[in-house]
């Protein structure tokens, strides 16, 4: 499963205040710790300032800037601004990136659908439209559908695209972590070439105990066809059920990698 | 006896058991009534519905809302409280319509524009309702031109606003300056929340008030309520 580290994000108030001081360090640092923690991604939200919106493009290119200067890791750009993201991919020199995120409001879908295809980007696409999220399996589906037609009449290929089919609490409503479940079995099934993400932490929200929470879920999605996890990869125990999902889904031959985080002893039960 | 049946509401308000059948916070309460068979319990032995309201109901939600805040429950548990209280107001809502009791007032509530998130505001809906408040729910990503149409429309006392995303809490200001601008800004308060924005933020765009949580929502509208009654600001 790749692993999509989410601590670079202005809705942390540290990293806000890191990105309104223009702390470097910090920032680099937070980088270099999910990296070195196993992430396969970095994401980067530079969110506004609540003065300036004017800013935000400026303040993501920079972001991205400073976070290349540490490491070759692909970036996950993090706005659903198209000026926003513009200017990050304007700065980042990498390869291999992916845009967070579309949904299938087409005012967005398209200009940001068309720098994804100019930039061979992969493309993290919400199964929601303009009204928010579908609270069943049907609309979410529907939102995907949407998503991926337009998206492949641009020119993206379906490997491109990973669906999100979204999480909302379970605490609010008790159907929503089958719902969530059912989503990816049927998106897996519908586009068996895209891939599937989620972030996972919305599933505990209101709840004790929520990194329990959150490690059972990841077990959950796993089975049902989940690709790529966004998380704070700087917990070891949500790491640990990782590579366990990984090896319990066949995606570790011969466990070797199981057994090599063993080895290391970086495994918490 | 008319002090059993209400401590009884009380008791099944903390314990969020809207029918007999409710499992209830804990264990080994099933079969007993709850919330909906002691509220018409209450109103065939003509026990009053401000007392039924007052002391059963929201003497219940405000003890509910202590365990909140002392981490002792969780989100499904206020949640099946305010479902319990709702059931209850449905069952009193005719009798009440009849006896001329007034709500505390009326709130208009919306996700602001741009922002899908609406959990938080719907929490805060059930618990304003629960608290006894008639709420009007715009939805999210509504405009400030809606939010001022609405307010001309319902003639509201209060106006809340949520935001969970750094990128649309501007949106309050905006929504705040558009009021302002239509000469509505003195007729409502208006009261922000959301995990983006603080008390600061609320300061700093203007508004009345801030509820960092559920709870917080309803005790901040509570107490611009009071200080509303002093002003005596009505829509003329």
């Amino acid at each position: 499963m790749l692993v999509i580290g989410e601590n670079i994000n202005a809705s942390n108030r540290s990293v806000a205040e890191a990105i309104a001081s223009r702390d470097r360090e910090f920032l680099q640092s937070l980088a270099m710790a999910q990296v070195t923690a196993g992430a396969d991604f970095i994401d980067v939200n530079s969110g506004v300032g609540s003065d300036s919106p004017e800013c935000e493009p400026a303040t993501m290119g920079w972001l991205v800037e400073v976070v290349q200067e540490v490491t070759d890791k692909p970036l996950v750009i993090d706005s659903n601004s198209p000026s926003v993201i513009e200017a990050a991919l304007h700065k980042y020199r990498g390869e291999r990136l992916m845009i967070n995120s579309v949904t299938a409001e087409l005012k967005k879908l398209i200009p940001i659908g068309s720098l994804a295809v100019e930039r061979r980007a992969w493309v993290v696409a919400l199964a929601m439209g303009a009204n928010g999220i579908p609270s069943s399996v049907e609309g979410r589906l529907a939102a995907c559908e949407q998503i991926m037609t337009h998206l492949t009449q641009l020119g993206l290929e379906a490997e491109q695209i990973f669906f999100d089919p979204l999480i909302l609490p379970v605490a609010v409503d008790s159907a929503q972590g089958m719902v969530t479940l059912r989503s990816l079995e049927q998106i897996k099934s519908r586009y068996p070439a895209a891939k599937t993400v989620l972030g996972l932490s919305n599933i505990s929200y209101g709840l004790p105990g929520r990194s329990l929470v959150n490690r059972a879920f990841l077990l959950m999605a796993a089975y049902a066809g989940l690709d790529a996890v966004i998380l704070n990869p700087l917990d070891a125990k949500m790491m640990s059920i990782i590579r366990v999902a990984d090896m319990l889904t066949g995606e570790d031959t011969s466990c070797r990698g199981y057994i090599r985080a063993h080895r290391r002893g970086i495994l918490v039960d | 006896m008319t002090e059993d049946i209400l401590a009884l509401i009380k008791g099944n308000v903390i314990q969020g058991r809207v029918t007999q059948d409710d499992e209830g916070f804990d264990e080994g309460v099933v079969g007993q009534p709850g919330v909906s068979e002691l509220t018409e319990k209450a109103l065939a032995r003509g026990i009053g519905l401000r007392d039924i309201i007052n002391k059963g109901l929201t003497e219940g939600m405000d003890i509910v809302g202590q365990k909140f805040e002392a981490k002792e429950y969780y989100i499904p548990d206020m949640l099946a409280s305010a479902e319990a209280v709702g059931a209850a107001m449905e069952i009193l809502e005719p009798h009440l319509a009849k006896s001329g009791i007034k709500s505390k007032g009326k709130i208009i509530v919306a996700t602001v524009e741009g922002d899908l998130h609406d959990i938080g505001k719907n929490i805060v809906s059930i618990l304003l309702r629960g608290a006894g408040y008639m709420v009007k729910d715009l939805g999210n990503d509504v405009s400030p031109q809606t939010i001022v149409a609405a307010v001309i429309e319902e003639k509201p006392q209060f106006v809340g606003l949520s935001a969970l995303l750094t990128s649309t809490m501007i949106h309050m200001r905006d929504t705040i300056q558009a009021l302002t601008a239509s000469g509505l800004r003195d007729k409502v308060k208006i009261i922000i929340g959301g995990a983006a924005v603080s008390e600061k933020f609320a300061q700093s765009i203007g508004a009345d008030g801030y509820g960092a949580d559920g709870f917080q929502a309803v005790r901040v509208t509570e107490s611009l309520s009071s200080s509303k009654e002093n002003k005596g600001g009505d829509h003329g």
